[in-house]
């Protein structure tokens, strides 16, 4: 049994249109995976893509008019798309622990840091304040904040962004989860501050064994801290498997102008590709969804794509053509 | 010692701006086009007697000498005289100054007492039912003019169904008002121990309060609402649901980070509605400031409109460092910038 395993997930946005038409964004289309104990999950993809829309619907945080119609959320083995919200909230910050890219935003601003973890800690702990205290300042010295018990007191408006979200980590990891799932966790941060976060940041998971799911656009952040690596477009996941699969032979042409479009890749490629509007969530085209803008689109993606094993086992892509070795990167 | 600074820092930007205003109105008056000479004077004056009264006034000399006697009276604590009744504006003003406050902070302190946990519960249950009621009648408060609110009061509540005493001032006319203390018959009244005054004066409170109250309970409504769906919004909020807060502790969250907003725009409702209220003093015979402003304002007695304009301003100013005091002890953020 998986930690966690995601199964064909539709997250749909149904509302109705000033026309008082009932209009549906097709967010996630059928979007699966599994992820292990011990092992990070690198997911990529454009803005849009639903990145951050899988992890909100994990953790069952999705607000109106957001709504999962389809699929399964199998937390070690227990389905969290049926569970109610007050199972839901004992697993978050408990079991489920999320890390976002607004460290700074994210603390209440009229809460010290420390009563904030302490919180956290009782919301999921029954433990004394001081027992919390404790362990809050113990949680902020391995996070690396220095003079832990002196920063307890210390106002959000007063931290670093860097600052903040070790903060954010020692929060998330407080309780001892078991997976964690990290928002773009560094997009905020000055370049060297992004280092050190993600250093921290892949430590405490490698020595806690837990399974970290990491959302990003930067693939040199996926290289070098995630083991696997499920790339999305338009919905679902177009191709996944270990980091060094899917990266030193993408099989599926999104994968490829993503690695292709990398800013060291930028030099050599500008002006070749025409920029293409993110496509269209209420009017998806049938067959694959990407025909629209695939440099090698042929008649046969009018048909859906089938998800075809290459290569590298658990290397898989969403492409009629993925067994065909690429080109393009 | 960081409050000393912060009152320290806002006098000496109060100076300035009540300076300005001072300016702005004396121009604004003169430059309005009527002749207040020949109002005073009467319609059977000669062209003589109207001359005479002109530089009695000193209307005669140029804006600016004006402006400077002004200016000098003023900066002396003085008002000047009012045209009319040619009573002293500044003692007029502050006879009336708690009249008006009794009724503003009444009327204000129940439109907020019912308008904040409206739409704070409006907010935390956004769309539902109770949310699109309280905005139903949160439009419709925005909606009714606020003489007409008082002339329907008195009509249905004293002329229909005579629960309320007639709209004829603050105390019934039977009575005498008791030894000034506060300005507040209904406080003066309880210092006295007149129990038939203060009954008197409770009963003249109710309508009028009632109206100030139903018109600022409108937009407090709307604007608690607004801050606290958007505090629900913060990233804050968010973090606090994911990290698996207690629904409890997050709605306190919620009502913590409304605080400071919600009470900011209640000051600047305050300072709003002392001179919109006006009309329902004129409708009840209040006698406060308002009715005196408006009656300056018909009659075209400059030196009494300068005077109610500059109080006006200066109420403002008063509100606002209240509140800005407010927001010290509950922000952190603003307790450490001073």
């Amino acid at each position: 049994m998986s930690l966690l395993e995601v199964e064909d997930l539709h997250t749909h946005f149904i509302a109705r249109g000033l026309d008082n038409r009932i209009r549906t964004a097709r967010a996630l289309n059928g979007v699966s995976f599994a992820l292990e104990a011990g092992r990070t999950l690198g997911l990529v993809g454009e803005t849009g893509a639903g990145k951050s829309l899988t992890a909100l619907s994990i953790m069952g945080l999705l607000r109106a008019p957001a709504r999962i119609v389809a699929g399964a959320i199998r937390f070690e083995g227990r389905d969290l798309v049926g569970a109610s919200e007050d199972e839901l909230n004992a697993l978050r910050g408990g079991s489920i622990a999320l890390i976002v890219q607004s460290p700074r935003t994210s603390l209440d601003p009229l809460t010290r840091v420390g009563d904030q973890l302490i919180a956290v800690h009782r919301a999921h702990r029954q433990v004394d304040a001081a027992a919390a205290r404790e362990r809050a300042i113990a949680m902020l010295a391995s996070v690396g904040i220095p003079d832990p018990a002196r920063r307890m007191n210390a106002w959000p408006h007063e931290l670093s962004g860097g600052m903040a979200q070790r903060i954010l980590i020692a929060m998330a990891l407080i309780n001892e989860p078991r997976l964690l799932i990290a928002d773009e966790p560094t997009t905020g941060l000055d370049v060297t501050v992004q280092a050190q976060v993600l250093d921290l940041l892949r430590r405490l998971v490698r020595e806690k064994g837990i399974g970290a799911i990491v959302i990003t656009h930067d693939l040199g952040v996926v290289a070098h801290y995630c083991d696997d690596v499920a790339v999305m477009y338009a919905g679902s996941i177009v191709e996944s498997g270990s980091v060094r699969a899917v990266f030193g032979d993408p099989r599926h042409p999104y994968t490829r102008n993503l690695i292709a479009s990398t800013p060291e890749k930028l030099q050599v490629d500008r002006g070749r590709r025409p920029a293409v509007p993110p496509p269209n969530l209420y009017a998806l085209p049938d067959g694959c969804h990407y025909r629209d803008r695939c440099p090698d689109a042929a008649e046969l993606c009018a048909q859906a794509p089938p998800w075809i094993a290459v290569g590298d086992p658990g290397h898989c892509a969403r492409c009629h053509f993925a067994s065909r070795q690429g080109t393009a990167a | 010692m960081a409050i000393l600074r912060f009152l320290l820092r806002r006098l000496v930007l109060v100076v300035p701006l009540l300076l300005a205003v001072v300016f702005f109105t004396f121009m604004l008056v003169r430059i309005g086009g009527q002749d207040p000479v020949a109002r005073i004077a009467g319609p059977t004056a000669t062209q003589g007697e109207i001359e005479t009264i002109r530089s009695e006034l000193g209307l005669d000399k140029p804006l600016f000498a004006q402006f400077a006697i002004y200016l000098g009276l003023v900066a002396r604590g003085d008002l000047g005289r009012s045209w009319i009744s040619n009573r002293p504006v500044l003692s007029d003003i502050v006879e009336r100054v708690p009249v008006t406050l009794e009724l503003m902070l009444w009327g204000v302190g129940i439109g907020a007492l019912v308008g904040i946990p409206v739409g704070l519960f409006a907010a935390s249950r956004p769309n539902r039912m109770f949310d699109q009621l309280s905005r139903g009648i949160s439009l419709l408060g925005f909606s009714i003019p606020t003489y007409w609110l008082g002339l329907v009061m008195l009509f249905v509540f004293f002329y229909l169904l005579d629960w309320a005493p007639p709209g004829m001032g603050r105390v019934s006319l039977m009575l005498t008002p008791p030894p000034r203390v506060t300005g507040s018959y209904l406080i003066d009244g309880l210092i006295a121990a007149d129990w038939e005054v203060v009954h008197s004066a409770a009963a003249q409170l109710v309508l009028p309060v009632l109206c100030v109250a139903i018109i600022s309970a409108a937009p407090i409504i709307k604007q608690t609402r607004a801050i606290a769906l958007e505090v629900s919004a913060s990233d804050y909020v968010r973090y606090a649901r994911a990290a698996g807060l207690p629904r409890r502790q997050v709605q306190q969250m919620v009502l913590r980070n409304s605080r400071t907003p919600v009470i900011t725009y209640v000051g600047t409702e305050l300072t709003g509605l002392v001179g919109s209220t006006s009309l329902i003093e004129y409708v009840f015979a209040w006698g406060g400031l308002g009715q005196y402003g408006l009656n300056a304002i018909i009659a075209g007695d400059f030196v009494a409109i300068q005077g109610y304009v500059l109080f006006l301003a200066m109420f403002s100013v008063i509100v606002f460092v209240v509140v800005d005091l407010a927001v010290m002890i509950l922000e952190p953020r603003a307790a450490l910038q001073g």
